[in-house]
């Protein structure tokens, strides 16, 4: 009985498809919660997919207050198809806008993508108010094949411009005070460039959700991988539970209001005090501060290296290649923590990036349409295509099955301009992907053979990467002795079972947890900048006021990092 | 002197007199109106009556995470909870980064601030311009003063930051020449400091629309008859004494008219150009009730709460018009109602 629905239901999606493909394009709305540029009129991967798939999209980017508008798309109650709410996905899901995928996709109907997220199906699946399992997003990233590859840092670091490690003689710096110190140090040998520019010692973004730059990097500076605002001390490797407290190999808390957080702006009020932080910094949209950081007049920052992506490639774009940054792995000093020493985790684990990418949403006419060119893009043809291009006009594959790029190809990759009209980014960075190693050999129309061991991202394919790196890169990495940029930083740690707690929904204490930012929000920037005679007694009145939306929010973190422990721990046997 | 434009009164006193008999033969025999004020009477009720029906939201648990939005539109039960939205533990008066009286206060405070320079601003350049007999330099000064009424709040706030910009590295225009004539070692930090934001909001304010709110000004003085300004040169006027003894109370109705229009409209002066302008640092002098409305009521979904801040706003702006109302006509005034 059941084969036979299944068979049913095959036919009736095979038949609905075929309606589809005899018609006119389909077009489908799609929203994207990050800002960007439209595709041009004659993308030629959209075209591929346009014939293929007979549908057509009409993307929208975010523009303004991703929170804002996606509840305003909620009260609206008409959603586009494809609909990526960014980092507030939970809004929309909470909202009940998106369809359970679980309902379109299984082992039978959707191999691929089933065969996609099964590794990773504890995380994955939730349990709705119902108790059903649900699945709303398939994650954009993190679900690779194969042994993780960290070439380089993708998330968060200090930052800090090859020219500066250059200009000092390529020192080794571990911690914050040698940080800062060398900042400083090439500020007052260097203060402008050579057109007169000013340079900036080190820059803040504090704009709306990417104020992780301002709020976030107290725990790495204590040795954690980014647990968004909380620090949880992971104390046993085993997560044994010896005692009565479930939360005890989890002990949550929130750091911005703990005496090793003060340390971190103290250290931020003085090098403000010495000219290393430009007051506008703090009113800086991240337009502005892309187009800062593109200035090559940066020399320093806090962030994440794919929100900054943008202006590394506009760096790259006009050769300024001592103008880009190394991600360093810093942490406090040992005066800074009674003593102790404190290991540095800048590199996690491979994380799927759950609740993140594309969902369908429940006013989509053709879910079944979308699920099916998934299920298609799965294949190692499509996938190919979509992260590697045309064979010989966007790449080529050479003698022994290893794909490659000529340094013009390499070059087109890195131009924002041509990716426009040659790659179909808007749809396939929110789209369910593969990454890491391509673990069989692949056998292309054209019969061009793609042997294992190459790699679906361009960007971890050793002869990219090493064979078409730049000069200067090169003569830098030599110098170091180090041979990939991920050396800065110790290697991966195995990922903790609760994830990385920035991906837990807080809906429920919503109140607690935004007051708790807008406080940040608002006194951070002027403890960065009072009069240091000041600062410890504004200090305590920060502590004093956040405490009570901090109490809060760590208190259902807590609960919530050991529940999504428990979630992969019971599955694990 | 004192000129008082004399008006014949068109209200309360005819229509008791005729009574409801004839207030309908008298409705029916001028059908024609009726009829035309039909579309604006249901314009009125669709757009003003209405949505008052959303205000029972004020009185019921309806926010995303305790129940949703989509929840309330399948029809599912969303609970009432009674005046718990006005209360000081869920409701408005509850403590936060962002406290609802802070946001009235603001809203009060930038509406007066406003209301006060941009009347008199307008009043002052009306009265020069009246002054003024060379027709092409008055219809320039005019046009130029009135543009930046068609700019889009958008732009307006974008070239305040450039003007007002504060950075250290690349000063903008104002603390460039706060700089460079040695008045001050460090620039303001105009942007980001909350004792300027009110303040900032104002001069923009008033920028912008100073030369819009002289039109009205100076077709209330181009209605005075100018005989009145013959007389007073024969009686011995000079300029200024024309000025304070004819244009001004020439224009004292209209000034009372629109004084009482805006102060109906005092509290909702505060939107666009405070959240364009806010920032982190300002936000608590930055936050006007209707922002407080839309952040809460759309960014965190707690329509319930944001219905009640609606409500109490509005019960503030009815109590304001009826006093402004009654003042004016406590002082002999025309008035509205």
């Amino acid at each position: 009985m059941r084969k036979f629905l299944a068979a049913l239901l095959t036919l009736c999606m095979l038949a609905s498809f075929a309606i589809a493909f005899a018609d006119e394009p389909i077009t489908l709305t799609v929203f994207r919660g990050d800002p960007g540029d439209q595709p041009t009129a004659d993308n030629k991967i959209y075209k591929k997919i346009e014939e293929t798939f007979g549908v057509k999209f009409n993307i929208s980017y975010l523009a303004g207050d991703l929170d804002q508008t996606l509840s305003l798309q909620l009260a609206g109650d008409v959603y586009p198809d494809l609909f990526d709410g960014g980092n507030s996905a939970d809004l929309i899901i909470t909202g009940g806008a998106l369809i359970n995928l679980l309902d379109y996709i299984s082992p039978e109907k959707t191999p691929r993508l089933w065969a996609h997220i099964e590794p990773q199906k504890a995380r994955l699946i939730e349990k709705d108010g119902e108790g059903n399992d649900v699945l709303y997003i398939i994650p954009n990233y993190g679900l690779p094949d194969g042994p993780q590859i960290a070439l380089s840092v993708g998330g968060p670091a200090f930052f800090i411009q090859k020219q500066v490690l250059e200009w000092d003689d390529y020192p080794t710096i571990k911690t914050l005070d040698e940080y800062f110190d060398l900042l400083e140090r090439f500020l007052d040998a260097n203060p402008t460039d050579e057109n007169g520019t000013p340079y900036t010692g080190f820059a803040i973004l504090c704009e709306d959700w990417r104020h992780f730059c301002l709020i976030n990097p107290v725990q790495h500076l204590m040795g954690r991988p980014n647990d968004g605002e909380v620090y949880i001390c992971v104390t046993d490797q085993n997560y044994e539970v010896t005692g009565n407290d479930p939360a005890e190999p989890f002990k949550t808390e929130t750091f911005i209001d703990k005496p090793y957080a003060k340390a971190y702006y103290k250290k931020l009020n003085e090098a403000f005090h010495a000219g290393l932080i430009d007051r506008s910094t703090f009113s800086m949209s991240y337009d502005q501060y892309i187009a800062l950081i593109s200035n090559g007049t940066v020399l320093g920052m806090f962030d994440q290296a794919w929100d900054f992506g943008t202006a590394t490639s506009a760096l790259i774009d006009s050769e300024k290649f001592d103008r880009t940054y190394v991600a360093l792995g810093l942490v406090y000093d040992p005066d800074y923590v009674n003593g102790a020493e404190i290991e540095e985790h800048y590199l996690n684990g491979s994380l799927p990036n759950v609740r993140r990418g594309f969902g369908i949403s429940t006013t989509c006419a053709n879910p079944e349409l979308i699920v099916a060119m998934w299920e298609e893009m799965l294949s190692d043809e499509w996938q190919i295509l979509l992260n590697w291009g045309v064979e010989g006009e966007d790449y080529f594959v050479d003698e022994n099955g290893r794909l490659n790029m000529t340094a013009e190809q390499y070059a087109n990759t890195q131009n924002n301009q041509w990716k426009l009209a040659n790659k179909a980014d808007a749809i396939f960075q929110s789209s369910p992907k593969k990454q890491g190693w391509i673990m069989n050999d692949i056998t292309l129309p054209s019969g061009t053979v793609i042997k294992a061991g190459n790699c679906w991202e361009p960007g971890n394919q050793d002869e990219i990467v090493f064979g078409l790196m730049n000069e200067y890169d090169k003569s830098f990495l030599a110098a170091y002795g180090f041979s990939k940029f991920a050396d800065f930083v110790n290697p991966p740690i195995e990922l903790a079972p609760y994830g990385e707690a920035w991906q837990i929904d807080y809906t429920p204490v919503t109140v607690a947890h935004d007051n708790f930012l807008k406080v940040q929000d608002r006194v951070l920037p002027e403890l960065i900048q009072c009069d240091p005679a000041e600062f410890d007694a504004k200090w305590d009145a920060f502590v004093l006021e956040i405490k009570p939306y901090a109490d809060e929010f760590a208190a259902y973190m807590q609960e919530a990092v050991v529940t999504e422990a428990h979630k992969v721990l019971d599955n694990a046997d | 002197m004192g000129m008082t434009i004399q008006r014949r009164g068109t209200g309360a006193g005819q229509r008791s007199s005729i009574g409801v008999q004839g207030f309908f033969r008298r409705l029916g025999s001028q059908w024609q109106l009726v009829l035309m004020s039909v579309p604006m009477l249901l314009y009125v009720f669709l757009f003003n009556y209405a949505p008052l029906w959303g205000w029972s939201n004020a009185f019921r648990d309806i926010a995303f995470a305790r129940g949703t939005w989509a929840d309330f539109l399948k029809g599912k039960e969303v609970p009432w909870i009674g005046l718990q939205n006005f209360d000081d533990k869920i409701g408005l008066f509850r403590s936060g980064a962002i406290l609802f009286t802070d946001t009235i206060r603001n809203t009060v405070a930038m509406s007066v601030i406003n209301l006060v320079l941009s009347t008199l601003a307008a009043i002052v350049l009306a009265v020069l311009l009246n002054e003024v007999r060379q027709k092409a330099f008055k219809r320039t000064v005019q046009t130029v003063t009135y543009l930046p009424h068609f700019l889009s709040m958008v732009i307006v706030v974008g070239i305040a930051q450039i003007i007002f910009d504060s950075s250290n590295l690349s000063p903008g225009p104002v603390n460039s020449l706060l700089l460079s004539t040695g008045i001050v070692r460090q620039g303001p930090d105009w942007l980001n400091t909350p004792g300027y934001f009110w303040w900032l909001v104002a001069v923009i304010n008033v920028w912008k629309e100073v030369g819009w709110g002289t039109i009205i000004y100076i077709s209330a003085m181009t209605g005075i008859d100018p005989c009145l300004y013959e007389a007073a040169s024969i009686d011995g006027a000079g300029r200024w004494q024309r000025i304070l003894h004819v244009t001004l109370p020439g224009i004292r109705a209209t000034f009372v008219i629109l004084l009482i229009m805006n102060i109906g409209h005092l509290l909702d002066t505060g939107f666009e150009m405070q959240y364009l302008l806010k920032r982190n640092a300002t936000e608590q002098v930055a936050y006007t009730i209707d922002l407080y409305v839309m952040e809460y009521g759309i960014r965190q979904n707690d329509y319930g709460l944001a219905t009640a801040a609606g409500i109490f706003k509005s019960v503030i702006a009815i109590i304001l018009l009826t006093g402004a109302n009654f003042i004016s006509k406590k002082l002999g005034e025309d008035s509205l109602m």
